[in-house]
């Protein structure tokens, strides 16, 4: 009998161990693959997100970062400058603010919205329309077209046609502007529209409408999409970009995953590392007893074949087996169950405030799975290797007598 | 604002400039005005007390203003910005209103970033910022205290943690209690006698809820003397990483308490489930005849 033989046939003498055995590893097999799906989880989201919105590059003031963006001034003009760079296919101005809508639907204060003002009137990038119309390119002076986010056109039963009484307030001051008017244009799905936030956007003139203001030519932030089919296009308008403002910083969508990464995702990633060494610690302190206990119970049978001329070499592979099969089975199931659990950790962690709704903590890659197996192999034979030297180098005479007596 | 202590409620305010070091300490220093810097500061820029600094708005020097440093600080650690460095100056607030000053705009003398309020009954904060908000348009006011409708970051990660532990528990027991049928099947011989010299069944349940319960108790003991040790490397290891005093993991009573209250049921019922199975069989079955 082979080794792979005689390994099965000792798992299957006692299947209660054995299932109970191999349901540890798959549950614990299903923490570490979770763990690994969470290290890189939400740089895979959020680069899919940046890639999706369709820009390679973004220009926000020297003094701000990627959530503090400060005001830049001229921003209009540099976007006509950029838009003259060979590179360059599209451009769009972003400003933000915060505002209460005011609805008859919800008594109280009013709800507050992110009011976001931007150039890029088209769908399918940064927002999907579902309903309505787009927001149009030309308004007559005060007018603030609008497009509104689902969950709030849900939440105050808006229409595409709807009225939306706005109240914006002074940067810096403590009073509000008179209330303003929006007309409802469509409603969209924004992509980076966090769970407990409700979005409003309008042109850049409607922005400016709604503070009371011709337009000024401020943005937050400028948006530019190079020509992809252009090897280096990206670096290139990046580089003429910043010789064109020197005061302003441009960023790659690489840059800005390295500045996600330092901070705001580092934590994620450290707690996985952790957990995953946590749980590779935990399988392997288990596997390892529960193989000495196995081994421990058939001392006098492992002496017996050593006797009738089983080399030890064999009875190592016997063992070695036997830990392959309880991983094996165990760190497979662990992926079908590991996905589910994946999907509930999600949950509980999208739930968390100003997590934009299409951002994932868990996200799976081919790698996860690569290196799930590769990890739980390593454990597997490590775990093996102290139950194999107990039953290598068990004295066969002593042993057998040792049994007979008992 | 006017009807609120500006002075009472922020002696100090906190602000984020450039700070660019000469770094000689000359005896007209005492006449500047002082101020406090942060330890990571301190680090970066070599900075030590009687150093004097320049502040400004800008890294054009608008408003630009000399101090004298008189000490350094360990930021308060805020959970919600542990990852970020804390490069921050403590300056007495009318110095800081001088230098953010806008000349055109009087308004600007007397402008502040917030107001922090401790009230004599914190019972009514959610009253009292309601009433302050709807008298102060533009502002916005909050309680200090955590969100109730489980709505914060921190119970959200708190929920996490709890899931991964249920789930590390399920995967625990999953393996005691292979470990406890092991341990049930090397017995089978000896309970098998045990029972043929006519003690009950119910001594031996006995028996092994009272070995359970010891063996749960020690293992949950010595997990929680585990998680004491080593909770510091744990502290040491963040801290060193995100350069804060914030505390990571912290192994308190309660958590303790709970990790017995889980863990020691789990051991036992283990160790019953695994004897169960052989309370059930025939004597001789046991002893193999």
């Amino acid at each position: 009998m082979t080794a792979w033989g005689l390994a099965w046939r000792t798992i299957a003498r006692s299947p209660a161990r054995s299932v109970l055995a191999v349901a540890g590893v798959t549950v614990i097999g299903a923490l570490l693959f979770d763990m690994l799906l969470l290290s890189r989880g939400l740089l895979v989201s959020f680069r899919e997100l940046l890639d999706a919105a369709g820009f390679d590059i973004r220009v926000v003031a020297a003094e701000g970062s990627m959530v503090h963006r400060p005001p830049m001034a001229d921003a209009a003009s540099l976007a006509e400058a950029i838009a003259r760079l060979p590179d360059v296919r599209r451009i769009t101005l972003v400003r933000s603010d915060t505002a209460i809508a005011i609805t008859a639907a919800r008594s109280g204060g009013g709800t507050r919205v992110s009011l976001l003002g931007t150039s890029d009137l088209t769908s399918g990038s940064v927002w999907t329309l579902v309903s309505g119309s787009l927001l149009p390119s030309a308004t007559a002076p005060g007018e603030v077209p609008v497009l509104v986010s689902l969950r709030l056109a849900a939440a105050l039963q808006l229409q595409p046609g709807s009225s939306l009484p706005l109240r914006l307030f002074l940067p810096g001051s403590a009073s509000a502007l008179p209330l303003v008017s929006a007309h409802v244009a469509g409603i969209a799905q924004f992509s980076f529209e966090a769970a407990d936030e409700y979005t409003v956007a309008t042109t850049m003139e409607g922005f400016a409408a709604a503070h009371g203001k011709p337009a000024d030519g401020v943005a937050e932030m400028v948006l530019v999409s190079t020509d992809s089919t252009q090897p280096g296009s990206e670096a290139s308008a990046a580089a003429a970009i910043a010789r064109l403002r020197p005061d302003l910083r441009v960023l790659s969508n690489d840059q800005v995953m390295e500045q996600f990464n330092q901070n705001a995702f580092s934590y994620f990633r450290q707690i996985s590392t952790v957990l995953s060494s946590m749980t590779l610690a935990f399988a392997f302190l288990l596997i390892a007893t529960l193989l000495t206990m196995s081994v421990n119970q058939r001392l006098g049978e492992v002496a017996a074949l050593r006797a009738l001329g089983f080399p030890r070499r064999r009875i190592a592979a016997n063992l070695l087996w036997e830990s392959v099969l309880l991983v094996g089975v165990g760190g497979l199931a662990a992926l079908p169950v590991g996905a589910l659990l994946a999907v509930i950790l999600d949950r509980i962690l999208r739930e968390m405030p100003g997590v934009p709704g299409r951002l994932h903590f868990f996200v799976f890659e081919p790698r996860a799975i690569l290196l799930h197996v590769a990890l739980l192999s390593v454990t597997g034979v490590l775990a093996s290797l102290y139950p194999i030297w107990l039953a290598t180098r068990l004295p066969i005479a002593a042993t057998l007598r040792r049994e007979i007596l008992s | 604002m006017s009807g609120l202590n500006r002075g009472r409620a922020c002696a100090f305010a906190v602000a984020f400039l450039i700070a660019a070091a000469l770094p000689v300490a000359t005896p007209a220093s005492t006449g500047l005005p002082p101020i406090l810097i942060s330890r990571q500061l301190a680090e970066r820029e070599h900075l030590n007390a009687g150093d004097i600094v320049t502040l400004a708005l800008d890294a054009e020097g608008t408003g630009s203003r000399r101090f004298r440093v008189d000490g350094t600080y360990e930021p308060t650690p805020d959970p919600l910005r542990f990852t970020a460095k804390r490069l921050e100056v403590r300056v007495h607030l009318p110095e800081l209103v001088t230098m953010t000053e806008v000349r055109d705009d009087p308004a600007s003398a007397d402008a502040l970033t917030a107001i922090n309020v401790k009230l004599k009954n914190p019972q009514t904060a959610d009253a009292f910022s309601a009433a302050v908000a709807s008298r102060a348009p533009g502002t916005f006011v909050r309680p200090t205290a955590r969100a109730r409708d489980g709505s914060d970051p921190f119970a959200v990660l708190e929920r996490f943690h709890v899931a991964v532990a249920a789930v590390t528990v399920l995967g625990s027991t999953a393996f005691l209690l292979a470990l406890m049928v092991m341990r049930a099947e090397e017995r089978r011989e000896t309970i098998g006698i045990i029972r043929l010299i006519g003690i009950s069944e119910r001594s031996i349940l006995l028996e092994v809820l009272a070995e359970g319960l010891l063996i749960a108790t020690a293992g949950a003991v010595f997990g929680i003397v585990l998680a004491v040790a080593t909770q510091g490397t744990v502290n040491q290891f963040f801290q060193w990483r995100y350069d804060t005093a914030l505390v990571f993991v912290r192994v308190t009573r309660s958590i303790a308490l709970q990790s017995i209250a889980v863990s020691v049921p789990l051991g036992i019922l283990a160790g019953l489930v695994g004897s169960w199975t052989l309370l059930r069989r025939d004597v001789l079955a046991l002893l193999g005849r």
